[in-house]
């Protein structure tokens, strides 16, 4: 993936495209997202599940304060591949976008409008002067009235794809192979979310346990109310080392 | 930055019509009645938690704009906030602390407090020197136990373990003052907070219909709304109905959302109107079909 | 009477029904006592079963039709759906209170179905303070006589031609008593498949 000889003139001006078409930034981004650990996503018959590999970089860190699965707003949760800090970012941004949705409209936005707003801010890093693009693929889950539970995956292009169930990071294409033949149109929830472990285990690195690994569901059965009103819908909820043991030993 | 909405101001207001409404106010035709809640609003700590009351009327000058309002608003699960003064005002300035708690929330990672929620909401009003008209009782229960506080218009707190706010405050307050005592029992607490408010609804004017009750506890809270309702309206006896074809009309249009489709094979030619007879009904696929 | 609010005259109002709503207005347009004009109608359509109802100052409601329309527009097209009537209330609460220092001076009723064809009635102040009601809800310079016959008229549960009944004649009678209402006025019956707007004959004076 890096910058043959002839574009390496190109390499380090973000808005200028390589004369075969590239904006190499962009490509020099999409490395840093592959270094990063395994992230997967799966869209069940009524719910997805997203989840990742989370690894501290040393023995000595303690990784109780590591996050990688975060709630966007009660309908929507993402998971990063890539850089954290750059994760970090993002996240603050996508949750004042929901609650400024939720100023004017009374509602927390589809998953698909979210979506294009974190689209939008990841694109315009392409585009603007004295900034790089952000070194993180996301994979997005939510759940709304429009559309149901959808599932999407953000690059650092801007561009965005809506999946039936996808990989980012190290490990991605592997575990795409294994999803391929692994996905069935009509899964349930927990066949889900053991194919979700299944893939995390092909090329994991050490011991996966409920401290390596995070998972994040949104769906029919995780219904709770929203706000104040008595109405409920499916919430996206992070499962708890407890909940992640339990389905690591079955 | 971008925005899928319409886009804001900076502030969340946008004053360009103000002198256009300044000028017509000098030419004596400005003026206007937002709907207010008279309001009688009351909150106690009790041995558990808070107990919070409302009534439920709302108001335009002398008019009832809405016999059946909620003005107990949601902050977080643990916090509610009732509302008196300008209606929208108070609608929109819980709603804007509600979105900026949970924000705080999951930044933090942690349950929110009563006292951020208090906060945020003085340093609002303050901003606003009194002109977001919001008279609040605000109670929630938090990792520092139960709290309670009233907020006014211009940003002054008081903490206090028994409060009334609102037209009506003054009757809630002289029940608060004959009844509360310190660590009262759940049954004792409500029923003190709904002879409160009821004193409100029946001796003010701003304040009527029904008692919204708000019990907030360690673990849980319950809303309940229309816990009371001493004004239900007596029954008709009979009704005014009027037959068919009472109110005379010049003109009628109907948009009909039913779009009839005439559905035939393609190579086919379009089958001719008449309808066939029962014979080839088992037929199918060539003759035309509405399908709505 | 000098008030900016009836400088232009007018009323809406809207009725639930059982699986239906109704929503009817007055057509004049006044400049203080002279009538202007009798085919002014308030009421606007939104999608195919929600309509809004705008009453107040005339130019305002122009403004905000206008405002609506394109808001509407960009909605549409970002979300690929149409917007349902509470969501809609609540832009127009958004959208009115963003002004809450220099208002528009129009109070609002919206009445529709949603997507699962539950009748849906709303009204809001002119800083866009919402009125969710079960039963009717009034607007404009006849609105406390409005209260008055929709108190003494509605009934639960009405169908789509009792409730055209029902509405047409507390809007009329409220006419009878409103200066600066009148002129003519059109009742919309929002129904799951269809929608009958009828034109009434009203007092002229």
């Amino acid at each position: 993936m890096s910058a043959g000889a002839g574009e390496s003139a190109y390499s380090f001006s973000l808005t200028t495209f390589s004369p075969s078409g590239k904006l190499v930034q962009i490509e020099h981004a999409l490395a840093a997202v592959s270094q990063g650990t395994t992230s997967l996503g799966i869209k069940a018959s009524n719910a997805i599940v997203i989840a990742t590999e989370k690894r501290a970089p040393s023995p000595l860190v303690d990784d109780t304060a590591l996050e990688k699965v975060s709630v966007i707003c009660p309908n929507i949760g993402i998971v990063y591949s890539g850089m954290g800090p750059d994760f970090r970012v993002l996240i603050a941004k996508a949750r004042k976008s929901a609650q400024a949705y939720w100023k004017i409209y009374g509602e927390y936005p589809p998953t698909r409008v979210l979506v294009q707003e974190i689209a939008t801010v990841m694109q315009e890093a392409t585009q603007s002067g004295g900034v790089r693009p952000f070194g993180v693929s996301l994979l997005v889950a939510g759940y709304d009235s429009a559309r149901g539970p959808s599932l999407y995956q953000v690059d650092p292009s801007g561009s965005y794809f809506m999946w039936k169930a996808s990989a980012i990071g190290k490990n991605m294409t592997n575990a795409k192979t294994f999803l391929e033949k692994r996905y069935n149109d009509d899964i349930s929830l927990e066949d889900a979310i053991h194919t979700a472990l299944l893939t995390l285990k092909e090329g994991f690195e050490g011991q996966m346990t409920e401290k390596t690994i995070e998972i994040g569901i949104i769906g029919t059965s995780t219904v709770g109310p929203v706000g104040g009103s008595g109405l409920k819908a499916p919430l996206f909820k992070k499962l708890t080392e407890a909940e992640i043991k339990d389905y690591l030993a079955l | 930055m971008t925005s899928v909405a319409p886009q804001k101001s900076k502030s969340g207001f946008d004053f360009s019509n103000y002198s256009r409404n300044h000028f017509l106010d000098g030419k004596g035709l400005g003026g206007f009645t937002a709907t207010s809640t008279g309001t009688t609003i009351v909150g106690l700590i009790y041995k558990d938690g808070i107990v919070l009351g409302a009534d439920t009327r709302a108001t335009e000058g002398p008019i009832v704009a809405d016999k059946n309002c909620e003005k107990i608003h949601y902050i977080s699960d643990n916090i509610r906030c009732c509302g008196a003064g300008t209606a929208a005002d108070t609608e929109f300035v819980t709603a804007l602390i509600s979105s900026n708690m949970q924000l705080h929330a999951l930044h933090t990672g942690r349950k929110p407090r009563v006292v951020t929620a208090m906060t945020m909401l003085k340093q609002r009003l303050f901003q606003y020197q009194g002109h977001i008209g919001a008279a609040l009782v605000l109670g929630g229960y938090d990792a520092t136990g139960p709290q309670l506080f009233t907020v006014a218009p211009h940003g002054s707190t008081d903490k206090l373990p028994y409060v009334t706010m609102g037209s009506g405050s003054l009757a809630a307050m002289a029940v608060f003052e004959s009844g509360w005592h310190k660590d009262m029992e759940q049954k004792e607490a409500v029923d003190l907070v709904v002879a409160a408010i009821s004193s409100g609804i029946f001796n003010d004017l701003g304040s009527g219909s029904n008692v919204d009750v708000c019990i907030i506890k360690k673990d849980s809270t319950e809303m309940l709304r229309n816990y009371v309702m001493p004004n239900e309206r007596a029954k008709k006896e009979q009704k005014y109905g009027f037959a068919k074809g009472t109110t005379r009309f010049t003109k009628e249009h109907i948009y009909s959302m039913i779009q009839k489709e005439d559905v035939f094979e393609v190579g086919s030619t379009a089958p001719t109107p008449a309808p066939l007879p029962a014979a080839a009904a088992g037929a199918g696929g060539e003759e035309t079909m509405d399908t709505s | 009477m000098s008030d900016i609010t009836t400088l232009n005259g007018g009323s809406c109002i809207a009725f639930k029904g059982k699986n239906c709503v109704a929503i009817a207005c007055d057509l004049r347009l006044g400049n203080q006592a002279l009538t202007v004009a009798c085919n002014r109608d308030k009421v606007f359509k939104i999608t195919d079963k929600t309509y809004l109802g705008m009453t107040g100052l005339a130019s305002d409601v122009d403004t905000l039709r206008s405002a609506f329309r394109y808001r509407l527009n960009m909605y549409r097209m970002k979300e690929e759906r149409e917007i349902e009537p509470e969501t809609f209330a609540h832009l127009v609460s958004s959208t009115l209170y963003e002004k809450r220092f220099g208002p528009y001076f129009i109070e609002p009723i919206i009445a529709g179905l949603n997507s699962n064809n539950e009748p849906f009635i709303a009204a809001a102040d002119l800083i866009g303070c919402l009125n969710f009601a079960k039963d009717f809800v009034v607007t404009g310079t006849a609105s406390d006589k409005l209260f008055g016959m929709a108190e003494g008229l509605w009934e639960p549960d009405l169908g789509p031609e009792e409730l055209f009944e029902s509405i047409s004649q507390a809007l009329l009678g409220a006419l009878e008593r409103d200066a600066l209402s009148g002129w003519g006025a059109i009742v919309r019956v929002i129904t799951p498949d269809k929608v009958i707007e009828r034109t009434l004959q009203s007092r002229q004076d």
